[in-house]
């Protein structure tokens, strides 16, 4: 089927690992990053059962498998575009927490997103969202959303900023140090 | 329209079933509703406050019900949103209310707050725009 190049760079990071580590040697500490993020093993994350695509500094891509809970009608076809506000809040989360060393913790200071089109498809969401600059106190984000279908069609889009607060302890080293104690 | 046949009405969305929230007050250019807690709604794990998406989900859901609310009616298309959060969400009931700002043949301009204990201190406030036709 025919895909759009855009797509195909992004599949090709995900799978050229090797490639990758030569290029980021740090690349493994972000999938462990990642990997932390996604097996919190609580609320909404855990419904969304989100597969990590990729995972660098410069941005992530996420995949959410069709959920009919998620959806607006009876006859689930077409997913509520809070889901897709959701979504972005949470990868961005994920983008800032790979991207940014050292913060203990962060919170959503406001969120925008546009509806580029309706949601209609049972094909598995796309995210992919980064953060475009970072401060002491405040991260930028933005992110796109598209169904994993042939036409590739960006059915939204948003932007965020977080305020992060930033200690001693990372929530990085705060989670690998909780866990090996155990 | 009373808030309990709303309420059921919603039942048949299933994301609306999934956020489990009733309508409490239903005018003419504005509605209110409860959310309560649930795991499924969690964002933090360790402080256990509500997932931003979900209370941005939920003040879309009662801006959509204050914009358009009768058994026949077609529910508003979203165009965009904005959440401006103020305060964490704790674990307990989550209350949304919308208000329409301006509703005109093709358009609507919604306001939202959401708060818990004290409607004076919202955890967040939202902007949502939606298509009539």
């Amino acid at each position: 089927m025919p895909r759009s190049s855009r797509n195909e760079n992004l599949h090709s990071l995900a799978t050229d690992r090797s490639a990758l580590q030569l290029t980021h040697p740090d690349q493994k500490k972000l999938d462990q990053i990642a990997r932390m993020w996604n097996h919190r093993g609580r609320g909404l994350i855990t419904e969304m059962n989100l597969k990590i695509e990729k995972v660098a500094i410069d941005g992530v891509l996420v995949r959410m498998p069709f959920n009919p809970s998620f959806c607006a009608d009876e006859v689930k076809t077409l997913l509520h575009g809070g889901v897709l506000t959701a979504l972005l809040d949470s990868v961005f989360g994920l983008a800032n927490f790979v991207a940014i060393d050292g913060i203990s913790s962060m919170a959503t200071l406001d969120l925008r997103v546009d509806y580029l089109r309706p949601a209609k498809s049972r094909a598995d969401v796309m995210v992919r969202a980064e953060c475009i600059r970072q401060t002491r106190h405040i991260a930028f984000n933005s992110g796109r959303i598209w169904f994993d279908e042939p036409d590739q069609a960006e059915v939204a889009r948003g932007a965020a900023s977080f305020a992060l607060t930033r200690g001693e302890v990372s929530i990085f080293d705060a989670m690998t140090q909780s866990r090996s104690s155990k | 329209m009373t808030p309990d046949l709303a309420t059921q009405q919603l039942r048949k969305v299933p994301f609306f079933q999934f956020l489990d929230f009733m309508i409490t007050e239903l005018a003419e250019t504005h509605a209110a509703a409860t959310m309560p807690f649930a795991e499924r709604l969690i964002g933090n794990p360790i402080m256990e406050y509500y997932h931003g998406g979900i209370i941005a989900s939920f003040m879309e859901a009662v801006a959509a019900i204050s914009v358009s609310h009768g058994p026949d009616l077609q529910p508003p298309k979203p165009i965009n949103l904005t959440v401006d959060y103020l305060r964490p969400a704790v674990r307990g009931a989550l209350m949304a209310e919308a208000t329409v700002t301006r509703k005109g043949k093709r358009m609507a301009s919604v306001r939202t707050a959401c708060w818990q204990d004290d409607a004076s201190r919202p955890v967040a406030e939202g902007l949502y725009h939606f298509l009539l036709v």
